[in-house]
C-alpha cells in the first residue's frame, strides 16, 4: 500500500486562525434543535480528540442522524456552537467546514462516473485538474477501486457504492469524516467486511471520524468511544467495554447487548454499611455492593438488571437464586439461549416481552422446554438502578476485574 | 395485470382478439381515415359528389402543391415553428429555474407560490385575453409573433414549474446534501447535479409543450391578424372559410396542420406519455 | 462586494433563479386576470378611455337571454364531457393485453390527443357535412337522411361535444394506461384468490388503486369542458344564432368583433368564478397531499 500523505487542514487558509487546541478536532457545547415545539437535540455537549472513532447509537428518532448533519451543517442549530479545530463553524456552509460525509443511500450521482464522482467537491472548489486526479487515485488505491474509476455508479455492486462513497470523502481530505448508518444497506456478510475494513481505513488515515449508527456490533467494534443518545441528549460517552460494563442508567444498560438485560423490580431488605441486601417474590435475597454516594434506604423499590450471560444454570437446585421452568430453547450453535417462565419472578420489559427472564449459555446443553431448572446469579454481576432516576447506584465495576 | 391476459398458448383468441381491437380502432380512427382519403382525391371528383366511390384519378400531389402554393400555408406552416421553438425553449429554461428552486428552498410563502403557478394555469384563458391583448398592443408587440412567444412562454411556464418541481422533488434528498457537504454552490448544484438529472423530464416537457403550443389557436386568433404572424391553426380555420367545400384541400390543410404533433408523438411517444401521466399514478 | 455575495448567495442565487418565471407569470398571467375583473367594471371599446359604470354589465348580463343559452350550453359540455372518463378507462382496458402488435395499436388510439382542437372541429365539420360526410353515409346506410346537426339548433351542441370527447377520451385513456401499468400485482393476485372476476375484480380492487387517476382525469375533464371555445368558433363559430355558444366563446364575440371589452370581461369573470370554485377544490386537494407527503 503506498504511503498516505493526508494534507492537513493548514491547506485551507480560513482554517489558520485561532486554534485553541491542536488535540481537539471538533467541540459541540450546548447545541440545542428544536423544530417548532418538537426539541430534536436538548444542549449537546462533546469533545472529540483528532484520530477518534465516535460512533452515536441510539433508537430512531433519538437525534443522532440529526446532530450528524448539524455537525455537517446541512441542518442549522438553534442554539449553541460548533468548533473544528478550534475554528467556530457554526454559521459556516457545509463546504467550508473541512467536513466530508459518507451518507446511507451512498448520494453517489448517478450521470457521473466514479472518478467524477469522487472529484467532484474538488471540481467544484475549482481546483487544478492534476490536483483532483491524484486526489482522486490516491483515494481509489486506499480503498482498491482504481479499475471501477471509469464506471458508473449503477454498474457497482453495493459494496463498490459504498467504497466509492467513502474514497470521495478521503479525496476531500477533511479534518472529519462524518458517516450517516453508511452500512444499513448491504448485506449482513458485506456488513461485517465493510466493518473491518472501515476500522483499517480509520487506523490508517488516523483521521477524526463521526460514525452514526442503529446497530450495536457496529457501535463495539468500531468505536473507540460510544456516545449513547436518548430524546436529543447524550446518555453516556465512554469506550464500548465502559459502556457495556459501567453504564450510567437504565436506558443505556438495556440499549447495549444482545440479548437484553433482564430486569426485575427488587425491594430493599436491609442495609448495612456499602451493601445492601435485595429480594423480590420468587428471588433469593441478594447482598449487593452500592457505589459511593448512592443513598438506599430498607423499603426502597429498586430496578435489578443482569445480562443474559451473567445467569447460570445452578447444578445444585438448593443453591439457585431463582428456579423457574424452561418456556422455548434456542439453540444457536455456539450459544444456547433459554426463556425462563420464572413463576412470580417477572422480567420488565423482557426481550420477548411475555415477562420471561434470558438466559445465555455459552454451549451447547440438553436442557429442553418444560424442563425445571434453578438459576444462580453472582452478586457482583448485579446493577441496581434507582426507580425514580434511573442512575446505577450498584458499584461500577473496574474493566479489568472480573 | 389487469384485465387478465390472454395466454399464450390460446393462439386463435389472441388473432381474434387483436381483430376486434383492429375494428374498434378503424370506427375511432374513422373521423380521420375520411379526413385523409379525402386529401387524396381531385378536385374534380369533390366536386362531382364523388367522395366515397374510387376516385376517378388521384389528386395526392396536386392537393398538397396547391395547398402549399396556392395559399399561405407554408407561411404559416414557418410562423408556427417561429413561434413554438423559441416558446419551448424558453419554458424549458424558465421552468427548470423555478422547478429547482421551489423543490429544493423551503421559504415563506413557498407553498403560496406554488399554488399561484398551479391554479394560473387551469384559468380560462378569456379571463386574461383583454389585458393581454392590451398589453401587447402597448409593447407594440401585437400582430408579431413575440407577442405569442411571449404569451406561451408565461403561460405555459405554469405548468412546466409544476412538472419540473414535481421531478426534482422525487430525486433523492442525500443527492443534494452531498452537493452540499462538498461545497457546491447553489448554481454549481443546478448546472452538475440538477441538469444532468431531469433531462428526461425536459425531453417529456419538451415534446409536450410543443403540441400544446403547435396547437394552440385561441391566443392566435387574439394576437394575430396578418398572414405573415399567423400560426397554422389560425391559418387553417382562414382556409375554411375561404375554400369553403374543396374538402380536398381543406383535408390536405388539416393533415398538414396535424402532422408534426403527430410525428414528434410517433418518435417520443415513451417521453410524451410519461409526461402527460406524471403525477397522475403517483400516490 | 464579493464578500458581499458569498456571504447572502444562499438566498440570492434561488432568489434570482426564480425570478425570471415568477415576474413573467405574475405580470402576463395574474395580473392580467386581475384586470380583467377591473375592466367589466367598465364600458370600454378597447382603444378609448375607460368609463366606469360599476356593476352595469353584470346586470345586463344576466338580462341577457344568450348568457343562458351560453350556460345551459357550458352545463351540456360538463355534463357530457363526464364520459370521457369511463370511456377511457373502456379503451384502456380492451388494449392493455401483452399481445404481440397491440403496443402500436394502442398509440394510434392516442392519436385524436395530439391533434390540434381546431384540426379535430375540422375533422367532424366533414364527419357532419350533409349528404357528403360520414353520419351522411352512416344514415344512409340505414335507409335513413341524416339531419344537418351542425345548423339544427337542437343538435348542435351535441354534436359539437362529441366532436370535442374524441380527444378528450383519448387523454383520459392514456392516464388510465398508466394507472393500470402501476397496479398492485400482489392485490391484483389476492382478489384472483379470493374469487374476484371480471366487474367485481374492477369494481372492488382495481378501481379502488386508480382513485388518484380518476382524480386527475375528472380534473382535466372538467377543466377541458369549461376552456372549449376551439372546436366551436372552427365547427359553428357559435351558431346557429347563438345556440351553440358557450361562455368562453361569447366573451370573444364580444370583445372582438363587438369590441365591448367590459361586457365581454364581465363574461369572462363569471367564467372564472365557476373556475375557481374547481380551482380551489383542486388545489386544496393536491396542496394536502403535498403536505402529507412533506
Amino acid at each position: 500500500m503506498t504511503d498516505i500523505h493526508l494534507p492537513t487542514s493548514t491547506d485551507r487558509p480560513e482554517t489558520a486562525i485561532a486554534r485553541q487546541d491542536a488535540m481537539t478536532s471538533l467541540q459541540l457545547h450546548q447545541i440545542q434543535k428544536s423544530y417548532g415545539a418538537y426539541h430534536a437535540l436538548r444542549g449537546i455537549d462533546l469533545d472529540v480528540e483528532q484520530g477518534e472513532f465516535i460512533v452515536m447509537v441510539g433508537p430512531s428518532g433519538c437525534g443522532k442522524s440529526t446532530l450528524l448533519k448539524t455537525i455537517a451543517g446541512l441542518e442549522t442549530i438553534s442554539s449553541g456552537q460548533i468548533l473544528i479545530n478550534g475554528r467556530d463553524v457554526s454559521n459556516t456552509e457545509p463546504g467550508e467546514r473541512g467536513i466530508a460525509m459518507v451518507f446511507q443511500s451512498y448520494a453517489l450521482y448517478p450521470h457521473m462516473t466514479v472518478a467524477e464522482n469522487m472529484g467532484f467537491g474538488l471540481r467544484m472548489a475549482h481546483r487544478p485538474k492534476a490536483e483532483i486526479d491524484a486526489a482522486v487515485l490516491r483515494a481509489a488505491k486506499i480503498l482498491r477501486i482504481t479499475d471501477q474509476l471509469d464506471k458508473r455508479p449503477k454498474q457497482l455492486s453495493g459494496g463498490q457504492r459504498q467504497r466509492v462513497a467513502i474514497g470521495r470523502a478521503i479525496t476531500r481530505s477533511p479534518d472529519v469524516f462524518l458517516f450517516d448508518e453508511p452500512l444499513s444497506n448491504l448485506d449482513a456478510a458485506l456488513r461485517t467486511q465493510m466493518r473491518v475494513e472501515l476500522s483499517g481505513l480509520h487506523a490508517k488515515l488516523g483521521a477524526t471520524m463521526i460514525y452514526v449508527t442503529h446497530d450495536q456490533v457496529e457501535a463495539m467494534t468500531m468505536a473507540s468511544r460510544i456516545v449513547v443518545l436518548n430524546h436529543g441528549s447524550i446518555e453516556q460517552v465512554g469506550s464500548p467495554l465502559e459502556l457495556y460494563r459501567n453504564p450510567a442508567n437504565l436506558f443505556v444498560a438495556g440499549f447495549l447487548g444482545a440479548p437484553r438485560m433482564n430486569f426485575f423490580e427488587v425491594t430493599v431488605d436491609s442495609v448495612s454499611g456499602r451493601s445492601a441486601t435485595v429480594s423480590a417474590a420468587g428471588l433469593a435475597p441478594l447482598s449487593i455492593e452500592l457505589a459511593d454516594g448512592a443513598s438506599v434506604q430498607k423499603g426502597d423499590t429498586l430496578t435489578m438488571g443482569v445480562r443474559p450471560e451473567n445467569l447460570s444454570v445452578a447444578t445444585d437446585p438448593a443453591a439457585a437464586t431463582f428456579a423457574g421452568q424452561v418456556r422455548l430453547v434456542e439453540h444457536l450453535g455456539r450459544e444456547t439461549i433459554l426463556y425462563i417462565d420464572a413463576g412470580p419472578l417477572q422480567c420488565v420489559s423482557s426481550e420477548s416481552g411475555n415477562g420471561t427472564v434470558t438466559v445465555q449459555i455459552g454451549h451447547v446443553t440438553a436442557i429442553s422446554a418444560d424442563a425445571a431448572i434453578g438459576l444462580s446469579i453472582d452478586p457482583r454481576d448485579v446493577y441496581l438502578f434507582s426507580s425514580g432516576e434511573a442512575q446505577t447506584i450498584s458499584t461500577r465495576k473496574s474493566i479489568l476485574a472480573d | 395485470m389487469y384485465p387478465r391476459p390472454i395466454p399464450e398458448t390460446a393462439i386463435w383468441q389472441r388473432r381474434l382478439y387483436v381483430a376486434v381491437v383492429i375494428g374498434i380502432l378503424i370506427v375511432w380512427l374513422g373521423p380521420l381515415f375520411a379526413v385523409v382519403l379525402t386529401s387524396f382525391r381531385s378536385m374534380q371528383d369533390v366536386m362531382g359528389g364523388n367522395l366515397w366511390g374510387w376516385p376517378t384519378q388521384f389528386g395526392l400531389i396536386e392537393n398538397y402543391t396547391a395547398v402549399f402554393t396556392q395559399t399561405p400555408m407554408a407561411q404559416y406552416f414557418l410562423n408556427s415553428l417561429i413561434i413554438t421553438i423559441p416558446s419551448v425553449i424558453g419554458v424549458l429554461i424558465l421552468s427548470t429555474l423555478s422547478g429547482f428552486v421551489l423543490s429544493r428552498y423551503r421559504f415563506p410563502g413557498n407553498m403560496l407560490v406554488f399554488a399561484l403557478f398551479v391554479g394560473g394555469n387551469f384559468l380560462p384563458h378569456q379571463i386574461m385575453m383583454i389585458p393581454v391583448r392590451d398589453l401587447m398592443v402597448r409593447l407594440g408587440l401585437y400582430d408579431t409573433t413575440m407577442a405569442l412567444i411571449i404569451f406561451h412562454v408565461a403561460f405555459q411556464t405554469g405548468f412546466a414549474t409544476l412538472f419540473m418541481r414535481n421531478f426534482i422533488a422525487a430525486l433523492p434528498d442525500e443527492l443534494f446534501q452531498a452537493a452540499r457537504a462538498e461545497g457546491a454552490t447553489p448554481f454549481q448544484t443546478l448546472v452538475h447535479v440538477v441538469i444532468p438529472l431531469v433531462r428526461p423530464a425536459l425531453a417529456a416537457l419538451a415534446i409536450l409543450l410543443f403540441t400544446f403550443i403547435w396547437n394552440d389557436y385561441f391566443w392566435a386568433v387574439v394576437l394575430t391578424i396578418s398572414d405573415s404572424v399567423k400560426p397554422v391553426t389560425a391559418g387553417l380555420a382562414n382556409l375554411r372559410g375561404e375554400w369553403v367545400s374543396a374538402w380536398n384541400l381543406i383535408s390536405a390543410g388539416t393533415i398538414v396542420v396535424a402532422v408534426p404533433p403527430v410525428i414528434m408523438f410517433f418518435l417520443m411517444q415513451k417521453h410524451f406519455i410519461a409526461g402527460l401521466t406524471m403525477g397522475a399514478v403517483k400516490g | 462586494m464579493k464578500t458581499l455575495w458569498r456571504h447572502h448567495r444562499w438566498w440570492l442565487t434561488p432568489t434570482l433563479l426564480i425570478m425570471p418565471a415568477a415576474i413573467l407569470f405574475s405580470v402576463v398571467i395574474l395580473a392580467s386576470s386581475v384586470e380583467s375583473l377591473w375592466i367589466s367594471l367598465h364600458e370600454w371599446d378597447g382603444f378609448g378611455p375607460m368609463r366606469w359604470i360599476g356593476l352595469d354589465n353584470y346586470r345586463e348580463l344576466f338580462n341577457d337571454p344568450q348568457f343562458y343559452v351560453s350556460l345551459k350550453n357550458n352545463v351540456i359540455w360538463l355534463v357530457m364531457f363526464m364520459l370521457a372518463p369511463p370511456l377511457g378507462l373502456a379503451i384502456a382496458l380492451l388494449v392493455n393485453q401483452k399481445i404481440r402488435g397491440m403496443r402500436f395499436l394502442k398509440s394510434l388510439f392516442f392519436i385524436p390527443l395530439v391533434l390540434a382542437s381546431v384540426a379535430v372541429g375540422v375533422v367532424f365539420s366533414w364527419v357532419y357535412t350533409p349528404q357528403f360526410g360520414l353520419l351522411a353515409i352512416i344514415f344512409r346506410f340505414f335507409g335513413a337522411t341524416a339531419p344537418a346537426v351542425l345548423s339544427d339548433e337542437h343538435f348542435v351542441t351535441f354534436a359539437v361535444v362529441t366532436a370535442a370527447l374524441w380527444p378528450q377520451t383519448a387523454f383520459c385513456m392514456v392516464l388510465y394506461l398508466a394507472g393500470l401499468n402501476n397496479l398492485s400485482e400482489d392485490l391484483i393476485g389476492a382478489g384472483r384468490v379470493d374469487g374476484a372476476k371480471g366487474w367485481n375484480m374492477l369494481r372492488h380492487i382495481v378501481l379502488p388503486q386508480l382513485t388518484q387517476v380518476t382524480f386527475i382525469a375528472i380534473a382535466v375533464t372538467v377543466v377541458g369542458a369549461l376552456r372549449s371555445f376551439d372546436i366551436i368558433s372552427v365547427m359553428t363559430s357559435g351558431g346557429p344564432f347563438g345556440s351553440s355558444s358557450v361562455l368562453a366563446y361569447q366573451m370573444f364575440e364580444q370583445s372582438i368583433f363587438s369590441y365591448r371589452f367590459g361586457y365581454g370581461a364581465a363574461i369572462a369573470s363569471v367564467l372564472f368564478v365557476i373556475m375557481a370554485v374547481f380551482i380551489v377544490w383542486y388545489l386544496s386537494r393536491i396542496i394536502r397531499a403535498e403536505e402529507r407527503g412533506a
